[in-house]
């Protein structure tokens, strides 16, 4: 019996991996904490009309559900946030293929533009909120550009009409994303053996060929992570919106994320906009599994 | 070796934290600590705050105030949050006293204290009590108009609805925008509902906010669907820029001041956005009803409100009290902020203050005699409007610009309050 094996009988562990599971038992002990717990509560509540400017709170059973069914606010909320999803995911990651084969290089010049391509993703959605604000409000950047250059004759209300300001947080949420898409889709560019490149070139591919014959197949992993995480950051969007148009005009830009915020702190209805959380949740889920099943599945096709 | 010591800095640091985080402690030497939640505004800046606290405190010894400032203007849904984290502050400015007071959050004034410093004792009442000392009044909203775009129009301000309709017609004419709206905000796309609903349906029942708790009113009623269908008159007109929903509140007033647009129907606070070197450019009306009686859409409040909970409510209301009566504080408000001041037997000199002339005319609508009608969504007494409506009313503000269906927004608004008072 070897020294190792006699001290694993002892202490169950190794010495030096003792400071790993503390390690381990804070990253658990913070992850109780501030999830499971939070969420815990959170379903606790979803069956109580809670409302914290009132003395007491009763258990409803399902009421909160049943209301949330026939909420034609909610409903509202879900159909914005699922077109802002699907549309953002199908722009972002495509610009992040594009980009990505466009800046596929190692040369210094290309990864100063990697570095700009990427850098929307690490500014934080309420700065970035405040940036896109200047420039598609009435008298913004985008305006004055484009009827310098004669594009139109009076300034368009980018954040004022509910389909223009639809369009207009998908392209800042997208423009966001892109840093994120173009990331993952480089590392997996990079994974394709230079080999197939020469067999393709050998082979006497055309530009297109090899994209939809070498690349596209080829970064099937990175599509799966890429459109999953597009995806869930969407879903729950609420700082970019918040800050651009703050759900308006009359509600038509309300993310579910930001219609659960309202209907906690404006409408005090903390049980009501915990059921709602858990809809989002359930959704998020169901919509997450789903997709990264079906991608899963075309990558092992591939 | 160096993992223990590290642990116990950080429970140290930790228990630190936590101590730092409990309010209102009392500490040694008989002096308590208030938290004091704050706002800022381009008017009622950081200095403004922290000097008016500095005055206040030499009124009320002993009292040590640490300022929390709200992340924007809307203090009532950071004071919730607060609430909700446990963290209620002691002293609370220009919240909505309704939203707190069923929770028994708050701590109403001494009434006799009440009478015996302001014009409008029971101003800000709720059911009898005072939440915020009346210090100071807002005319919300009252049209603003440039002189000089008038004048180009060959118009005069109007005192009547045909008369207003007129006046925009011959501004249009003119190759002027007529009304300045900032309706990306919600709050500023609400103001001429405001004024309408204020005017006409308030202006001949006063009481109809009372009347709609008590369900002998709707929304819906063909009075209050006749008032909304004139906002729509004005939309469709094209008396609004075309994308005034997508003008920030902010920059409605620089459009305004600007000379983008003749009118600016706006809370009296905006006298406080008035450029100096050109406000003789600037008049004010009140907004116009059919028959051209004066209605004055009014709302009383300034002050701070006190937590019920606060472990020191003697020392609070003392600080409050102080800050209240401050004439070196309603200066600030006055310049700054277009406030009217309420305060007992006091007049405009007694504050040292310097006004334009367009402060003088809006002041004159809260002293003179006139119908005052309490300014909907955003009187703070017994007429505020059940909690969270609010948001609904400046959704519906914003989405009758693009919709002609005001009686489904007016049935959406009644469902939201029935909701709320469930």
């Amino acid at each position: 019996m070897t020294r190792t094996s006699r001290a694993r009988r002892r202490g169950g562990v190794r010495r030096e991996n003792r400071g790993l599971f503390a390690i381990a038992a804070v990253a658990f002990g913070l992850y109780v904490c501030f999830l499971v717990l939070p969420l815990l509560l959170s379903l606790r509540s979803s069956f109580t009309n809670e409302n914290p400017l009132r003395a007491t709170s009763s258990f409803v059973g399902l009421d909160n559900y049943r209301e949330a069914v026939g909420d034609t606010q909610l409903r509202a909320s879900l159909v914005f946030t699922l077109i802002l999803a699907v549309g953002v995911t199908v722009a972002a990651n495509a610009v992040g293929v594009l980009f990505a084969m466009m800046l596929n290089r190692t040369t210094l010049s290309y990864r100063v533009m990697r570095t700009v391509a990427f850098l929307p993703q690490v500014l934080s959605g309420v700065i970035v909120g405040f940036v896109w604000q200047t420039i598609l409000t009435q008298d913004g950047l985008l305006n004055h550009v484009l009827q310098r250059l004669g594009l139109i004759d009076e300034p368009f209300a980018w954040l004022g009409s509910p389909n223009a300001a639809l369009f207009s947080i998908g392209v800042v949420v997208a423009w966001i994303l892109t840093g994120f898409t173009t990331v993952v889709y480089l590392a997996a560019l990079q994974n394709i053996p230079l080999e197939l490149h020469d067999m393709a070139a050998l082979d006497g591919v055309n530009r297109r060929q090899r994209f939809t014959r070498v690349i596209w197949p080829m970064i099937a992993p990175g599509t799966t992570i890429s459109v999953t995480i597009s995806l869930i950051t969407v879903l729950k969007l609420y700082d970019v919106i918040a800050v651009l148009t703050g759900g308006g005009p009359a509600n038509s830009t309300q993310s579910t994320a930001l219609y659960i915020v309202q209907l906690a702190f404006t409408s005090d209805r903390f049980g009501y906009a915990s059921s709602v959380a858990m809809v989002l949740l359930l959704l998020s889920a169901v919509i997450a599994l789903s997709v990264t099943n079906v991608l899963r599945r075309r990558e092992v096709n591939l | 070796m160096i993992r223990k010591p590290l642990l116990a800095a950080c429970l140290i640091g930790a228990l630190a934290l936590t101590t730092a985080c409990s309010s209102s402690d009392s500490s040694g030497g008989g002096e308590s600590t208030l938290t004091y939640l704050t706002f800022e505004t381009p008017s009622l800046t950081s200095t403004f705050w922290n000097d008016s606290i500095a005055s206040a405190q030499q009124q009320a010894p002993g009292v040590k105030i640490n300022r929390i400032t709200s992340p924007n203007t809307d203090r009532d849904a950071y004071a919730k949050q607060l609430q909700a984290s446990g963290q209620f502050p002691d002293l609370l400015q220009s919240i909505t006293p309704a939203n707190f007071v069923g929770a028994g959050l708050l701590q109403p004034y001494d009434q006799t204290w009440v009478n015996a410093n302001f014009l409008l004792p029971e101003g800000n009442a709720l059911k009898g009590k005072v939440y915020i000392p009346p210090t100071n009044s807002q005319v919300i909203p009252q049209v603003f108009y440039n002189k000089e775009l008038f004048t180009r129009a060959g118009v005069q301000p109007p005192k009547t609805w045909a008369e207003f309709l007129a006046v925009c017609d011959k501004l249009k004419a003119a190759g002027v925008n007529p009304i300045e709206l900032g309706g990306a905000d919600p709050f500023a796309a609400g103001m001429p509902l405001v004024g309408i609903i204020s005017a006409d349906v308030l202006g001949k029942n006063p009481n109809w906010l009372q009347d709609r708790y008590a369900g002998k009113v709707k929304f819906t009623d063909d009075n209050v669907v006749t008032a909304v269908d004139k906002y729509r008159t004005l939309v469709g007109n094209g008396y609004f820029d075309k994308g005034a929903l997508g003008v920030k509140y902010a920059d409605s007033i620089t459009r305004f001041t600007g000379g983008k647009s003749a009118m600016y129907p706006m809370g009296s606070w905006f006298l406080g956005s008035v450029p100096k070197e050109t406000a003789d450019n600037f008049g004010v009306f009140p907004w116009p009803t059919d028959d051209g009686s004066l209605v004055i859409p009014f709302t009383v409040g300034g002050s701070m409100a006190i937590s019920a909970k606060s472990r020191d409510i003697p020392g609070a209301t003392k600080f409050a009290q102080a800050w209240s009566l401050d004439p070196k504080n309603l200066k600030a408000l006055i310049e700054g902020d277009g406030a009217f001041p309420m305060l007992k037997d006091k007049t405009l000199d007694d504050y040292g203050v310097t006004v334009t002339q367009v402060f003088k005319d809006s002041y004159r609508y809260v002293t003179d005699e006139n119908t005052k009608v309490s300014s909907i969504s955003w009187a703070t007494n017994d007429d505020a409007l059940p909690p969270g409506v609010n948001n609904d009313f400046y959704a519906a503000s914003q989405a009758l610009f693009t919709s002609s269906d005001v009686k489904g927004e007016l049935t959406k608004l009644d469902k939201a309050w029935d909701t709320a008072t469930k």
